[in-house]
């Protein structure tokens, strides 16, 4: 039995800048491992530990999701090995691309019977990729998974999760995919062995023609922006007595026509 | 029904109503056919929202809304349309299965929505982390997740001509629905109000500066004192977990426009500030005179929250 996890070779878009005219530059913005796709991992490693399963990494991206240094950081993390399915056309793939490339990567792979996802990717952030991901393989999906325990003997999953209705408990039979909820649990950064270690691990670097994987096309945007909220004052308020401060607070948004307390 | 547009809801428990949703969709001048999963009130609701036709995908089984995922997609993508949703695990769950089955993209937080002829169409949305909105043609029918066309308090369904009665509702469990292996086990109701952040005036904001839990006692008296409700930042929601999620402000999380917003202890990543841009007058309390917050904010106390917002509830007093 193998377990696969989903993860993205990504740059955090905070890191990035913005010119005027929409351009996003990611130069200085380095990718990695993102703290959600860790969590996927150790949330992976500890039910693969448990069920005797191998723990199998699956990516989709450009030339930079196949690299050494990508590899050795996802396997680092404690996967067993790694599947990478590459293309130029998964540079800035959509969530339906990225989903039609990892499900033919857990085809490909065979007797998987559960994938982790994260919380969210770091850069799209659109937490969709888990569920088109299920619809393509025609398994169910249950995102931010706070728990889970896997009774591989009788092929159910256990998952708890928090939703705005409470704590909810989910038994479902295999094969599923679910992501993890952020801070699901620890992930500590890897150690110099797990950095060696990964050295050593086997990867597969597949193209989508190897795996007979026609990509849908991408719609193509006609507008992109710079967003910019309105303009803020940024008028400072002295600080060096609160009550001062306050009163100067109140003062001020009273002015501003947004008064706040009782008399407003 | 030619052209419809869907409204897909799983429960109560979404950031955007069932009425807001309809209400969005109508704007579209399109029918409207609300795809209802999970419990048979949830397809009650659709139907009051003011949906033409409400279809609904579930049992008396107390199965959870994902079990139905295969069910609906399947009926959605045989007569294709625009749909639109909330952002709750069980919107996203079966938005997903829909768009797999559709061939569709996704796009989150979708800010304007132009259909055209047939199933084409432009949407402008949120991109590279915030960063950028881009605005993109579709030639086929797009799902889109998240607040979209409908802005926080919208009224509900208005103009729509049904009413539960009248609306097209199976009549009871699907006999030809083949629903996952999934069962709930447990419910446990969480405590505390359900948030509204969407309609309060005033909200104060708790971030990462708050250094213990039992410190938020400190913003729930300010938004107290001043009528207004509770929020946080995505940390303290999802990592910490020292606040329920619904209250949790951001791109991904509530998208609100209060007359005041009072960020405290926020450093404000665009991830956060995506959700405040509507907000008229932001304040922001933070010690770190560099952070982000600081040059998005109207009025700004650079200082120790500890000292500060309990000088500020007094004066509000």
């Amino acid at each position: 039995m193998k377990i696969a996890v989903a993860y993205k070779w990504a740059a955090d878009p905070s890191e990035a800048s913005v010119s005027p005219d929409g351009q996003v530059d990611f130069s200085r913005a380095k990718p990695k491992i993102s703290e959600y796709d860790a969590v996927a991992i150790a949330m992976g490693r500890a039910l693969a530990d448990a069920a005797g399963a191998e723990l199998v990494g699956i990516s989709a991206g450009g030339s930079a999701a196949a690299t050494p240094l990508a590899l050795k950081a996802a396997l680092s993390r404690g996967l067993d090995s790694a599947v990478v399915v590459q293309s130029p056309d998964l540079e800035s793939a959509g969530t339906f691309q990225t989903a039609q490339a990892l499900a033919a990567a857990v085809r490909h792979l065979g007797d998987v019977t559960l994938v982790v996802c994260g919380d969210s990717s770091i850069d799209a952030g659109a937490q969709m990729v888990p569920a088109v991901l299920g619809g393509l393989l025609g398994w169910p999906a249950l995102t931010d998974v706070g728990a889970a325990q896997l009774a591989a003997a009788d092929n159910r999953l256990t998952a708890e999760r928090s939703i705005a209705e409470g704590i909810q408990t989910l038994v479902a039979t295999l094969p599923i995919v679910i992501s993890a909820a952020a801070g699901a649990l620890a992930a500590p950064a890897p150690g110099m062995k797990d950095i060696l270690a990964a050295a050593k691990k086997p990867s597969q670097v597949l193209s989508p023609a190897d795996l007979s994987l026609e990509l849908a096309a991408a719609a193509p945007v006609t507008a992109q922006v710079k967003v910019s909220g309105p303009a803020r004052r940024c008028v400072q308020i002295d600080t060096t007595d609160p009550a001062t401060a306050a009163a100067e607070l109140l003062a001020a948004l009273a002015a501003a026509g947004t008064p706040i307390g009782g008399r407003s | 029904m030619i052209g419809t547009v869907y409204v897909l809801v799983t429960g109560p428990g979404g950031t955007v109503s069932a009425s807001q949703l309809v209400a969005g969709a109508r704007s579209l001048g399109r029918p409207v056919t609300a795809v209802a999963v999970g419990a048979e009130d949830v397809a009650g609701d659709a139907a009051l929202a003011g949906a033409d036709r409400v279809w609904w995908f579930g049992d008396q089984s107390g199965r959870p809304p994902e079990a139905f995922a295969a069910d609906a997609a399947k009926a959605v993508a045989a007569e294709p349309g625009l749909v639109l949703t909330g952002r709750a695990p069980a919107d996203r769950a079966i938005a997903g299965a829909i768009a797999a089955a559709m061939t569709a993209p996704v796009v989150v937080c979708a800010t304007a929505v132009e259909v055209g002829a047939g199933s084409s169409g432009l949407v402008t949305g949120p991109a590279a982390g915030g960063l950028v909105e881009q605005t993109v043609e579709y030639a086929s029918p797009v799902v889109l997740v998240g607040p979209a066309l409908a802005p926080a308090g919208a009224a509900a369904g208005g103009g729509g001509a049904a009413s539960a009665t009248e609306a097209e509702m199976p009549p009871g469990p699907l006999s030809e629905a083949h629903p996952y292996p999934v069962e709930q086990a447990s419910l446990t109701p969480a405590g505390g109000q359900k948030a509204n952040l969407g309609e309060a005036a005033v909200v104060v904001s708790a971030g990462r500066g708050f250094k213990a839990q039992e410190d938020l006692a400190l913003a729930l008296a300010l938004a107290e004192a001043v009528g207004g409700e509770l929020a946080c930042s995505r940390p303290l929601a999802e990592g910490l977990g020292w606040m329920p999620k619904d209250r949790y402000v951001g791109i991904s999380g509530n998208q609100i426009a209060p007359e005041v917003y009072i960020a405290i202890g926020i450093s404000g990543q665009l991830q956060h500030l995506g959700g405040v841009r509507g907000a008229k007058t932001v304040v922001a309390v933070n010690s770190d005179a560099s952070a982000p917050i600081m040059t998005a904010a109207d009025l700004v106390l650079c200082g120790d929250l500890y000292n500060l917002i309990p000088a500020i509830t007094a004066a509000v007093k």
